[in-house]
Parts: structure tokens; sequence; C-alpha cells
């Protein structure tokens, strides 16, 4: 067999070492302009104004309660997650789709770095366009004056979600690459998506709270005030993050396994990469066994970090009413007004009184405060309020409408005097109850209204309903004593009152 | 020799599409004629290092392809156009040469030239910057082709580049074959028999898996002297006496 000639090649061999990271840079540029991730995201932003940013705007402007439904219950994630796994999964299934992977194979580039590359601009759009939308929506939140500080930890945990499902996405179109690969990745997610929120809502502890979706005991009621008076506590985030990581890495790795994905060496080395993801992903679900319920929020001892306890420092926002100081945290600013109006006339009425408070402050609200929501304690004696477990006036969001600025002022006296006669965290003794009543006719909630201020009040135990029972008849006695003389017997007798040593006939 | 098999065979479970192929060739057009089935496109398929050989020898630019390291030189090297040209519609002509480029770890400073100098080559610089998916079958073979030589190959290997081409434009490839076989080895497979006429120095016939003729096409058109066989045109009387001869006794060869 004879050559046509015999001339030798002139091709000069690139340098290929120092060019490849700058070559797959532009790669990637190419992949980044040619994504189909761009297309879908008109889509996702109007389904994320509408699920995860309008339903938000409906309570109370504080991140805790503003992030709840969309960080807290994942739904930021569910509006991405379907959609991000089906357009990685019709990019993952190009090459085959297109009948290029010959064409592909057949380059030096190993086939894996140029799926990794494809995969790496899907997920990079994906990625950038979450926290995009979410720093949108954040930033309308601080146009608004949402007080607190945003929960980073779980944008974090939000953004590895969309990469592991553009990587689990990536991995289905990569290996099943036809034209239905995209709405079954995207189903999928779906279904995912729907079983993590349901197994979330049922399971409030143990492996489930690897769970996306699941914002028991970080989330909510009575830890309102995570990232006011505490830090977001990072160790649920974290675990979601491994275990986020470490799909996304198994699933990638997967795609690096068949032949044509490269060398040997290549192969075997995504195979490790696979294990490792898989091992990462199950060391996360491993440590979400250990998790305990802490004050601010889930911990997990072996990631736990002290400094996660510290409380946030503030300068208090404070004002005065009936001469005393009224001070809030900075976040709860713009309530200042209400609870000034609400303690003051029952202020006025505890003045002069033993154990009468020199001050009000507000304390946090977290897993360590259970109810009553208003304590006395310290000396000199401080009104200590806990806010973040009552429904501030305004926009509640999982209340039937609107909160009153009168129902919320009905509560703040109600749980005032409550506390004050010492009726802790039970309905307290007839004696309590009857000068409970008292001060709170006196301060401006009439007898006829405050069965209906006792019903509304939340985590408030409830005495027998109605104005016609002893009680009341004792109340009223009290009552109709001249101002002086009312003063003077509750100032000899609110030790006795306060310690149940009294029945309702000792009532004047 | 830039291509060196030996007995090289390969089967898809009872199917041997390729029987024992030998041949060596050096920088110059080479082109590969058969029917249908004939095997040309699986052993091209085995000289773009995309499946190996199930038994013999195979050598591509004095490397063997059966070790990774090799075979990634190799397709540094290489060029391919595979009969069934798929794409990317979103791209345009210039992404997606450049895409191959890039794939083929060419200096990204030398991407945008050799980019530029491909979709010329091609005659489709007015149209570097549309999408593939408004290209006609001709243009997308030329893109096709385009992306095959942006990397200055070694090993050119082209199956059916001509199809879809019309007459200028043919004219024009097989000009452009010429030149690239100054310097490299071009294995071209087609059925269109004038073009190998045209632009290569050297043919090979294939025919139920074998090389049944290897030769200049001057000698192939030669065979066809005188035997009656069917065809408008020497070289289409040639290919017609020497399929004739392989089938009526399956094993002669050249």
């Amino acid at each position: 067999m004879a050559a046509t000639t015999s001339a030798p090649a002139q091709h000069r061999p690139p340098r290929v070492s120092s060019a490849v990271p700058r070559g797959a840079a532009r790669l990637l540029s190419v992949e980044l302009r040619r994504n189909a991730m761009p297309w879908i995201l008109p889509l996702i932003a109007a389904l994320f104004w509408f699920d995860s940013y309008r339903p938000s705007t409906g309570t109370a402007p504080l991140y805790s309660l503003r992030t709840f439904w969309n960080m807290g219950q994942g739904h930021t994630i569910i509006d991405f997650g379907p959609f991000v796994a089906g357009v990685a999964a019709w990019m993952g299934s190009r090459d085959g789709r297109r009948g290029m992977a010959d064409l592909v194979t057949a380059t030096s580039r190993p086939h894996w770095a140029a799926q990794l590359t494809t995969w790496a601009a899907t997920a990079i759009w994906a990625v950038a366009a979450y926290l995009v939308f979410v720093g949108i929506m954040f930033a309308m939140y601080a146009r608004q004056g949402v007080g607190g500080a945003p929960p980073w930890w779980w944008v974090a945990v939000g953004a590895m979600a969309v990469a592991a499902f553009s990587a689990a996405g990536f991995a289905i179109g990569a290996y099943w690459p036809t034209r239905f690969a995209a709405p079954v990745a995207a189903f999928g997610g779906f279904l995912a998506m729907v079983t993590s929120s349901q197994t979330g809502f049922s399971h409030v502890n143990g492996w489930a709270q690897i769970l996306p979706t699941n914002s028991n005991g970080n989330f909510g009621n009575p830890l309102t005030d995570a990232g006011i008076f505490y830090p977001w506590m990072p160790d649920v985030p974290i675990v979601r993050i491994m275990f986020l990581a470490g799909l996304a890495v198994a699933a990638l790795g997967l795609t690096g396994l068949p032949a044509r994905a490269g060398g040997r060496g290549l192969r075997r080395a995504a195979a490790l990469i696979a294990i490792a993801g898989v091992a990462l992903a199950g060391t996360a679900v491993g440590l979400t066994t250990t998790a305990r319920l802490g004050p601010h929020g889930i911990v997990i001892p072996a990631l736990h970090d002290a400094a996660s306890d510290k409380a946030v420092t503030y300068t208090p926002s404070c004002d005065r009413a009936a001469g005393l100081p009224v001070c809030l945290n900075p976040a709860y600013r713009r309530w200042l007004p209400d609870v000034r109006d609400a303690l003051a006339p029952l202020l006025v009425e505890l003045s002069g009184l033993p154990g009468a408070p020199v001050r009000a402050s507000q304390v946090a609200a977290d897993n360590a405060s259970s109810p009553p929501a208003i304590t006395f304690g310290g000396h000199p004696p401080a009104l200590r309020m806990s806010l973040g477990q009552l429904n501030l006036p305004g926009q509640c969001g999982f209340c039937r409408g609107p909160v009153a600025s009168t129902q919320f002022a009905d509560e703040m006296r109600l749980l005032t005097a409550h506390a004050f006669v010492g009726a802790g965290a039970g309905v307290g003794s007839p004696v309590q109850q009857a000068v409970q009543a008292v001060l709170l006719n006196a301060a401006g909630v009439p007898f006829a209204a405050q069965p209906r201020a006792i019903a509304a009040a939340e985590n408030l135990p409830k005495p027998a309903p109605g104005t016609t029972g002893p009680v009341y008849a004792a109340a009223r006695r009290l009552d109709a004593l001249p101002v002086a003389a009312r003063h003077a017997w509750l100032v000899a007798h609110l030790a006795a009152v306060r310690a149940g040593g009294l029945t309702l006939a000792d009532l004047p | 020799m830039n291509v060196d098999i030996s007995d090289v065979t390969r089967r898809f479970g009872r199917v041997q599409a390729v029987a024992g192929v030998s041949l060596e060739t050096g920088p110059g057009v080479f082109g590969l004629l058969g029917p249908n089935g004939a095997g040309k496109t699986t052993l091209l398929r085995m000289l773009a290092t995309l499946i190996p050989p199930s038994s013999g020898q195979l050598r591509l630019l004095g490397r063997d392809p059966g070790g990774y390291g090799p075979r990634r030189e190799i397709r540094r090297r290489l060029g391919y156009l595979p009969q069934n040209l798929g794409y990317y519609p979103g791209f345009t002509v210039a992404e997606f040469v450049e895409y191959f480029a890039l794939l083929k770890e060419m200096p990204p400073h030398r991407v945008p030239q050799a980019v530029a100098t491909a979709i010329e080559r091609v005659d489709l610089g007015g149209s570097a910057r549309a999408k593939l998916r408004s290209l006609s079958g001709g243009m997308l073979r030329r893109a096709g082709i385009a992306q095959a030589i942006v990397n200055e190959p070694e090993l050119l290997l082209l199956d059916e580049p001509t199809a879809g081409l019309d007459p200028e434009q043919r004219m024009t490839f097989r000009a452009l074959l010429r030149d690239l076989g100054q310097r490299a080895t071009v294995i071209v497979s087609t059925h269109l028999v004038e073009d190998v006429g045209a632009a290569c120095g050297e043919v090979a016939l294939m025919n139920a898996g074998k090389i049944v003729f290897h030769g200049t096409p001057d000698e192939l058109a030669g065979r066809g002297e005188g035997t009656g066989a069917a065809g408008d045109a020497p070289l289409e009387r040639g290919y017609s006496a020497v399929l004739a001869a392989a089938r009526s006794a399956p094993t002669a060869a050249a």
C-alpha cells in the first residue's frame, strides 16, 4: 500500500497544559450563551412572585415571619426545583438527542469534562437566578422596612438545592437522552418536593430534618425572634447543604462512569466522586438523627458552635408610657406606639402598687420562653414582653385577618394584668381573676368586653366564660370602691392575692 | 504513516462490519468507496477512535489509540465529520466551530483566527452569525466540515462530506480537499465516484467489510475497460466491475 505523498505533516501540537483552563473558561462562556435555562426563567419568576413573594407579604414585617413560608417551608425551592431539573435534563440529553455524541467524543477534551461544562453553565444560570430572585425579594422587604436579619444560611440551602436539582436532572438526561427526559425529570422533581413537604409537616425531628421543606424547630412561633435577638441557627442549614451537595456530587460522578466519558483513570475518579457524594449525603442524614431542639432552633452537637448562641447586641428603641420607659428591639420599632398606648392606662393603675414595674422591656421569643408572653421580674421589677409570641397589629399572615390595634391593646393589657396578679401560666385563683378583671376595667377593657379579649388571647388558659359568675360579682364590688380605697386595699393585699391566700369573700 | 492498520476487524454481535482490513497511508486525499453496508462508516469510526477494533492492529499518527493518553493526543490532531451530522440549533456557525475548536483543546488565543479561517474555507463567512437552525442542508454540511478542519488536523475523516452540496460547492470543496491533502491525511468516504476522481490520489473500494480494491483512481477506472460494466464514466465502470468481481468471488482482494 502506498501513500500518495511522503511529505511530513507541518502541524505543531498546541501546548495544552496552560491552555486548558482558559479553554474551559471559553467553553463555559459558549455554553452560558446558548444554555436553555434562561428561557424558563420568566416562568419561574412568575411562579416565584405568586407562590413565594406574594403570600409572604401578608405576614408581619419581620424576616423571621416573612421567610417562614418561602424559606422555612421551602417554597422558593419548590418554585425552582422541578423546572431546573427539567431544563438540566434537557441539556444533559442534548448530545444524545442531537446526534452529537460521536462528534463530541471524537475530540480530545474528555466527554465528561465537556458534559460538566454544560452542567456548570446550566447550574450557574439556575443558581444565579435563584440568588437574584431572592435578592430582589429581600430588597423589597428592606424597602418595606422589614425588621431583623435575612436568613442567609437558608438562602444558601436554597441555592444548593437548586444546584442539586440541576445535577440530578442533568444525570437523568445524560443517561436517558430522549426528549422525554426533561418532563420526566421535572415531574420527578415535583414529586420529590411534594413528598418532602408532606413528610416535613409530620416529622418534627430526626432524619426528616434533612428535608429542605421542613420548617419544624427552625422557623415560626416561638422562634419569631431568630435574626433579631439571636442569630439564625446554622446547624440544620449546614447539614442540608452537606446533603444536597452530596446528592449533586453523586449525580455528577455518575455521569462520568460510561465508557465514552474519558479514560480509565477519569472514570475511576468519577466513581470515587460518586461514592464520596453518597457518603457526604449519608453523613448529613446521620447527623440529623443527633439533632435536638435548642432554645434558638435545632442544635446538631457535632456542628454546633457556641458563637451561634450569642445574643445579637442592639440599641433598644424606647418611648415612655405613664412615665415609665418602654423599650423594644429596633426590629419592632414600628410597633412601639402600639405597645406604649396599650400599656399606658394599665401602668397608671399599677403605679404605686407593690411590684409595679419601673420599666417595660422586650425579651426574646424562643424555644425556652414558654407562655405567658408577658412576665414580671427583676429588682426593681420590670415588665418583660415577649412580643414575638403575640399577633402584632397589622398583617398577621396566619390569622383570619389583620390584627386591629385595639385587639392588640386588649391582649397586652390582659396579659400584663394576668402576670401582675401572679396568675402565672394558669387561669389564676378566683381572687386573682377578680383583681385582674378590676385592673383591666380600670385600664379601659370593660367587664363586658373581657371574656372576648380572654377568648382571643393566644396561649392563655381560659377561665369559665361570661361575666355573671362569682368572680365578676366580687370584681364589681371591688371596682365599686372609690379609687383611693381600692388602691389602698390592693397595696395592703396584693401580696396575699399573688400568694393565693384569699377567697372571693375576702374582697371588700 | 499517519494511518497504519493491519488485519482489523469489527463485530457488532453476530454481524461482522469490518473483516480484516489492512491499510497504510500518509498525507494525501484517500477515497473510500463502497456500497451501503460495506463497512466504510464503521472503519471511519474506528479511525476516529470512537470504537475499538474487535481484533487487529491500529496505529494512527504513530500512536496506538488503545491507550487513553495516546488516544487523546490523536484526537487533538483529528478532524471528523460523521455521516449524520448532529448540531445544536441555537448555536451560530461561529459558535459551533469555536465550540469544537475548544473541545479539541486548541490554545484559546488561536481559536478566533482559526474559527474565522475555517469558516472562510467552507465559504460560510457571510453566515458566521447565522443560527444553525436557519441554515440549509448544504450549509450545515459545510459548517460540519468547518468544525472538522478548524484545528488543522493531521488526520481528517470525512464521511459523505459532499452530501447536500450543490455542484458549485462540490467543486470548491474538492479544491479544499486537495489543499488539505498537501500536508494531512484526508480520508473521504463517499458514494460519489466523481469526487474521488477529482480529488483523491488514492482510493480503496470496500465490500462486505473488506477492501476489494486499493489503488489510484486511474487504476480503478482501468478495471472497467472492456468489461461491459455498467456506468456513465470510466470510474463508475471500474467501480461496478470491481464490485461485480468481488461479489462473484467473495474472497477476492485487489
